[in-house]
């Protein structure tokens, strides 16, 4: 792997410990402050046959304290939820541009949107979507790319993608990248867009 | 092979494969040399001197791939799957015949490899 990714990856791992740490402390916070305030039901009365010890219990579970709580629980997994979506560590986002400045030159102009995409210009007025999945779950590989091209019309856009090692979906070249083939690919896929232009 | 379409087709064959990582080309590799046979997910990850274990190659890579239309993956059984080369592409379709033609002798070392 390349050495900026792996600071990207040693980054990654310790900020994603941090994060999971800090949600935990405002977890414990949230839960001691809901529950130590006395409790507010709402007027739901247990069934007749519960159990002497268990009316207790039951009056603190169907509490407004525990609705409030798992609003706060739910903004917590929700913060979690948009932390890893939207952080995308510096190094790969150099090794991402120095990949796409190298093939398509310094001045290359590349947008990058929050959510790890990236939308790289193309001198043709096309461009090409990128995005990023630092680790895969399913597989357990790290920094995965995806490219999709700018909407293209053509009537051999099929072939022209099976000849360019891509898939076409909605009039759109697809494919799936690891972060070693980054360069090479994405030099494929400007050919591959290049290669319509005259058909159409 | 000297005709000007066929040149071609190669040129590209030799562009897709040097822009494909090392586990995506040897995966080709490997598939073409076998052809028709398919392989299991396991058998594949031992073809190819995979070191990690053979369900995240296929969660992974062969998933991208099949996406690619470069390999068909067929579901035998939720657990069983025979994965080919996609024979009906046109540049992996150049490498089948290409291995048909010269490589009969790493076809054997591959077949070997399968049969134990």
């Amino acid at each position: 792997m390349d050495c900026l990714l792996k600071q990207a990856q040693g980054l990654y791992n310790s900020r994603q410990r941090a994060t999971i740490a800090t949600l935990t402390i405002i977890f414990t916070v949230v839960f001691y402050s809901f529950y130590s305030t006395g409790i507010h039901g709402f007027g739901a009365t247990p069934p007749e046959w519960f159990p002497a010890g268990w009316i207790e219990i039951f009056e603190v579970v169907a509490s407004l304290n525990t609705v409030a709580f798992f609003l706060a629980f739910s903004l917590i997994v929700f913060a979690y939820g948009f932390w890893s979506w939207a952080f995308f560590p510096s190094p790969a986002v150099s090794y991402t541009e120095a990949a796409f400045r190298g093939l398509f030159g310094q001045n290359v102009r590349i947008k990058q949107n929050i959510g790890k995409r990236f939308r790289v210009f193309l001198e043709s007025g096309s461009h090409i979507d990128v995005r990023c999945r630092i680790k895969e779950a399913s597989s357990g590989d790290w920094f995965v790319y995806r490219f999709t091209s700018c909407p293209l019309t053509g009537n051999n856009l099929y072939s022209i993608a099976l000849r360019h090692g891509m898939s076409s979906k909605n009039g759109r070249f697809t494919t799936w990248i690891g972060h070693d083939e980054l360069h090479h690919r994405a030099l494929l896929m400007a050919k591959a867009i290049a290669s319509i232009n005259p058909a159409s | 092979m000297a005709d000007d379409d066929t040149l071609h087709t190669v040129y590209e064959l030799v562009q897709l494969m040097s822009s494909l990582n090392e586990t995506r080309r040897a995966i080709l590799l490997a598939l073409s040399h076998v052809y028709p046979r398919s392989v299991s997910g396991v058998q594949l990850s031992r073809l190819i001197g995979y070191s990690g274990k053979s369900r995240s190659l296929y969660r992974g890579v062969l998933t991208h791939m099949k996406e690619d239309n470069m390999i068909l993956i067929d579901e035998l059984t939720p657990r069983l799957h025979a994965i080919r080369i996609n024979s009906e592409h046109p540049l992996l379709l150049v490498l089948v015949e290409l291995c048909r033609k010269y490589g009969e002798d790493t076809s054997k070392i591959y077949a070997k490899a399968l049969e134990e």
